[in-house]
């Protein structure tokens, strides 16, 4: 079957003489129905004489006509290479839009056929006539027909939901009826009274019950000339769009993204709504006749309605410029009571280059809550039907025929019909940021913000002015420069000032690197990065620069510009990368997880050794955490910071496989937080000096902005237990179990260090120095259960066969306190143990 | 026996031992821990804020090497919550608490931390944290009024509101002040005032006053006194018991 070409291009030349207002006329005078195919690519219209006609979309050419027999057309659905075409003689013709010639008598009726629905996926078309039943007709196979019964007189229009499997019949006793197709005998599911009009049948007034495109809900006139949306759900009333027309509502659709929202009204009148707010975004008052049925073009910003005196109007740039936007932006939500507004304005058109990123951190996209929102109602859905999202429109979810197959053919799959409206599911992917940068917040942001110091840039609208100022005032001076390439990114350490910029129409992407100082005369250089790349994150050591590119390369350089290595990161789109000497970390988006947002990978490796050490780990994060900063350690282990505040190190990471993420310091249970008072939060600096570095930002803000707050630091904690109890005994105790672990990471940190590098001599020092800091912890908690009794002496003696210290000197202490606090029996076991020791006797649990 | 003074301390005095207290210093250099007479310092090593005693802070200060925190007490905040606690009428009678005391070490062990050199061992009134940023933001210190003079005079840029927290200091100090000599109007030969959590500057204002008072009620009441000790030592004589003559004595001094 092929397809035909889908023209989505077009000069805007076109639209400036389409908008002149001025209607086609199609079919004699009298009721006109139009229908756009599923590609966008024609326009059907039928009318009261016996001619089709077949607009193709964006032409001024006169279009094709069909020649039929019948007169007093009232219904006409398009699908992709056909449509349907129902008249007063009750019979429902198939016609070919390859040929635009007749192609089968589809269904027969005694009476007037009054609507046709075609299902999304075009297997399926409900059949409204005067007769009381509704049938449902297979489009490829006349002898599968349903029919629809259940209501008492007869159906004045029908509807398809986007999930092919429910039909919402309006019938003309002002009820409407939902219908389940999905199984082998169609199944009433609920009936909505109150909700639209009574209509006679052949009435200009519409009651279509017309599907939001996500699916979980649909609206419908009412008697009071409103739009009401009814939630799929649990069929209970939600918002309304109400106030917008002085006549009965006669036609209505929602834009393909659903953002939008047209409606006709019996008083000459067309109205624009935005879904969101339910505001009437404008009202046209140009409107010479009732408006019978309106369609949207699947893409463009088009708008097409026949009226009752057989003209056809396109409407091109129909949605008003500055609205024109929410045509654009991926589906939307239906508007339901007690939904989070999401905010379709500004944050799905990404802010021009050099205007900052507007989510730095977040997940970028328009419809967070939906994705969550439509997974949720599918699973809580009463029939199940939905369970299966027909996110392509490739019918994988649609109704068994008789025979219980699917259909054959639907794996050639139509075009979607409105390709980026409904259940476009894309995995979310965590955006590329720069740790310790700002956003823009009025002209000036932070670049870099670290121990050193900091890097600042102000807009001056045709440049930016760049600041970077050091802690140390004695060790470097201040600088200022005038920044023409509007640099976006930045690193500062002790020997130099790393920048890049986004490529411009005068400049590709550049690495601008100054060296703080040097014994020649110029070493400040700029390395251009081939046409189209851009740079996604930077990162400076004290002995490499790296770069993660829009390519998916990570390029590494040395100090002086001469580039190391260059590879392609597995894991892309990339996210950011840190270094610390030698050693490299990169992160990018890696497989989609349970929730729908990919997880992000880790990988670790020495550049001067070529060693690598963690390939395409996880970066442990759960579901809903976002990573927020990720920086090295002063003792170069590196430390992630997420969303909830979470401050993790990397344990282990010299030896692959073998890295975990320990959390260091949980902000949330900060003592002061405790009161309950504060609402603050803290954005990662730098851990150093075993404390972690941060800025404190108070009301609700998410980022440092000037003048330069303070540095604050707090020491670990790992959340090991609850906060803080009354009693002072058990915190005690807690607190010892804390340092113990606390200490016992530290320890292991500093060994993984001294055995897989060239360590120093104060470094190896370090070792049994912590390894000392660990048992006198044990000591201290081996004193702390002797106080609690004789009965703890399990517990204590368990403590002392802990002690790292194979000198025996610390069981020999642990025996001492044992003493003091009477416990003999104690003491004696920790004897045994230290004598067992020392002789070299070690317990089978104990290898 | 010329010396001027009056016993006790001068406020001068007070203010020079004031300035053994540590203060919270963000340097803007570099500086190797010192070997002093009180005990090393800390290096000092930027952006890292390090602990230093006030003199040496203030030095730094002068020569625009470091900034001064100041402690949490010492903020608008902090002064008016306990402005609110002097002033309230239920708590009129006291002076607000001074700053709790560090919790109690744990079991020693050992004696490496104990009379080494490099640990400096703050005994009180000298508290470690007193007034660095780690000091509690709703107590005053003991040399709450020395350390807010001084930080106010030579580092009142590092202030957020140098001006509102001048005025709290003054603020408060009268209240404390009126407080005190309230308190007098009771003194008798034997009554007392409870002092508790006045600071060393209002004890040194006050003592020379106090001082003198007591001494002149205690000569005053001297020929009953003295009899009294007749009486006393008679008893001793005939064998009862008189051992409260000691106790008289300590009762009489300041």
């Amino acid at each position: 079957m092929s397809q035909p070409h889908v023209q989505r291009t077009f000069l805007t030349s076109d639209y400036t003489m389409a908008s002149r207002l001025r209607g086609r006329p199609a079919h004699a005078p009298g009721p006109t129905y139009c229908s756009y195919s599923n590609n966008g690519s024609k326009l059907v219209t039928v009318g009261s004489n016996s001619l089709l006609r077949v607009f193709p979309h964006n032409s001024d050419d006169e279009p094709p006509v069909i020649d039929v027999w019948t007169d007093n057309h009232f219904a006409v659905a398009a699908a992709n290479d056909f449509f349907l075409v129902g008249s007063e003689d009750g019979s429902v013709t198939k016609y070919s839009l390859l040929t635009n010639s007749l192609e089968e008598i589809l269904i027969r009726c005694t009476l007037p056929i009054r609507d046709i629905a075609l299902s999304p996926d075009s297997q399926w078309a409900a059949v409204a006539s005067d007769e009381i039943e509704v049938k449902v007709v297979s489009t490829k196979d006349m002898t599968q027909v349903f029919y629809l019964r259940e209501h008492p007189r007869s159906a004045k229009n029908v509807s398809f939901d986007v999930n092919n499997s429910t039909v919402a019949v309006s019938c003309t006793d002002g009820l409407i009826y939902i219908y389940s197709i999905s199984s082998e005998q169609p199944q009433l599911l609920k009936r909505i009274d109150g909700l639209i009009k009574i209509l006679e049948n052949d009435a200009d007034a519409s009651a279509r019950a017309i599907w939001h495109p996500d699916g979980r809900a649909f609206a419908a006139p009412t008697a009071t000339r409103d739009l009401q949306v009814v939630a799929r759900a649990d069929w209970k009333l939600q918002k309304a769009f109400k106030g917008g027309h002085r006549g009965d509502i006669t036609a209505a659709a929602w834009s393909p993204n659903g953002a939008l929202l047209a409606t006709a009204g019996a008083d000459k009148s067309l109205v624009l709504w935005e879904t969101r707010s339910q505001k009437i975004i404008k009202s046209f008052d140009d409107i010479q006749d009732v408006i019978l049925c309106l369609q949207w073009h699947p893409t463009d910003n088009v708008l097409s309605y026949t009226n009752t005196n057989g003209e056809l109007f396109m409407r091109a740039e129909v949605v008003p410029g500055e609205h024109a936007k929410l045509l654009k932006v991926a589906l939307q939500p239906a508007p339901m009571n007690g939904d989070p507004l999401s905010d379709v304005s500004g944050n799905a058109i990404r802010a021009p280059p050099g205007h900052g990123k507007p989510g730095v951190n977040g997940w970028d996209g328009p419809s967070e809550n939906d994705y969550v929102d439509s997974l949720l109602d599918d699973a809580m859905s009463q029939d199940g039907a939905d369970f299966i999202e027909d996110d392509d429109g490739a019918g994988y979810a649609e109704a068994p025929n008789r025979n219980g197959k699917r259909i054959a053919n639907s794996i050639e799959g139509p075009i979607a019909k409105r390709p980026a409206a409904y259940s476009v599911w894309q995995p979310r992917v965590h955006e590329a940021f720069q740790p310790g940068s700002t956003p823009w917040k009025g002209n000036r942001r932070y670049l870099c913000l670290n121990l050193t110091g900091f890097v600042w840039t102000v807009d001056q609208e045709t440049h930016n002015t760049v600041t970077v100022e050091f802690y140390d005032r004695q060790e470097h001076r201040d600088f200022h420069f005038t920044d023409p390439y509007l640099y976006d990114k930045a690193c500062l350490n002790e020997k130099g000032t790393l920048f890049s910029c986004p490529p411009s129409a005068q400049h590709p992407a550049v690495i601008y690197y100054r060296p703080h100082e040097s014994w020649t005369s110029r070493t400040d250089w700029r390395i251009n990065m081939p046409a189209g790349e851009k740079i996604t994150s930077i990162s400076l050591s004290d002995s490499c620069i790296v770069a993660t590119t829009t390519a998916g390369y990570v390029r590494i350089y040395s100090l002086y510009g001469l580039p190391l290595k260059m590879y392609r990161q597995k894991s892309t789109p990339a996210v950011t990368c840190a270094s610390w000497r030698d050693y490299v970390m990169t992160i990018g988006n890696g497989p989609v997880g349970g929730d729908g947002s990919t997880r992000l990978l880790y990988t670790i490796e020495n550049v001067k050794r070529d060693e690598t050490y963690q390939s395409e780990d996880i970066l442990a994060l759960p579901d809903g955490f976002e990573l927020k900063s990720v920086f090295f350690s002063d003792k170069g282990d590196p430390c992630i910071y997420d969303s909830e505040g979470v401050l993790l190190i990397l344990q282990h990471w010299r030896t692959p496989g073998q890295a975990k993420w320990v959390p260091l310091l949980d902000t949330r249970t900060l003592d002061r937080l405790a009161s309950g008072k504060k609402e603050e939060s803290y954005w990662p600096v730098a851990v150093a000096n075993n404390k972690f570095h941060c800025i404190i930002l108070k009301g609700g803000e998410a980022y440092p902005y000037f003048p330069r707050p303070l540095l604050s630091d707090f020491d670990f904690r790992i959340p090991i237990s609850a906060p803080e109890d009354d009693d002072a005994e058990l915190t005690h105790g807690n607190q010892l179990e804390e340092q113990f672990v606390r200490k016992a990471l530290e320890h292991s940190l500093q060994l993984d260090l001294v055995e897989n590098t060239n360590a120093t001599h104060a470094q190896k020092q370090e070792v049994p120095v912590l390894e000392r800091e660990v048992d006198k912890v044990l000591l201290q908690l081996l004193a702390n259960e002797c106080r609690e009794g004789e009965e703890r002496g399990m517990k204590a003696l368990e403590i002392a066969t802990l002690m790292r210290d194979r000198t025996g000197k610390m069981l020999e202490a642990a025996g001492k306190v044992a003493q003091r606090f009477q416990r003999d029996v104690l003491a004696e076991k920790i004897l045994e143990v230290a004598e067992r020791r020392l002789v070299g006797i070690v317990d089978d649990d104990d290898v | 026996m010329a010396l001027p003074l009056p016993p006790g301390l001068t406020a001068s005095e007070v203010g020079f031992l004031c300035e053994m207290e540590l203060v919270t210093v963000i340097p803007r250099q570099r500086l190797e821990g010192l070997e002093l007479l009180g005990g090393p310092t800390q290096p000092l090593n930027p952006p890292f804020p390090t602990p230093l005693p006030l003199w040496l802070a203030l030095l730094l200060k002068k020569q625009k090497r470091a900034n001064i925190n100041p402690p949490a007490w010492l903020s608008v905040d902090g002064l008016s919550h306990i402005h609110d606690f002097e002033t309230d009428t239920r708590t009129a009678e006291v002076f607000s608490p001074s700053q709790a005391l560090p919790p109690p070490a744990g079991v020693r062990h050992g004696y490496e931390d104990y009379l080494s050199s490099d640990v400096i061992d703050f005994a009180p009134p000298f508290l470690a944290n007193s007034s660095t940023t780690g000091a509690q933001a709703d107590a005053l210190p003991y040399h709450w009024l020395e350390v807010g003079h001084l930080l106010l005079t030579h580092a009142a840029d590092d202030f957020d509101d140098p001006e509102g927290v001048r005025r709290l200091l003054r603020d408060l100090r009268e209240v404390r002040m009126s407080k005190l000599r309230k308190g007098f109007k009771v003194l008798d030969a034997g009554a007392g005032v409870k002092l508790n959590g006045v600071g060393g500057m209002e004890i040194a204002e006050v003592r020379g006053f106090v001082g003198g008072m007591v001494d002149g009620l205690r000569k005053i009441n001297r020929s009953r006194e003295e009899s009294r000790r007749e009486r006393e030592a008679e008893d001793r004589e005939n064998g009862l018991g008189g051992s409260s003559y000691q106790d008289d004595e300590d009762d009489m001094q300041l």
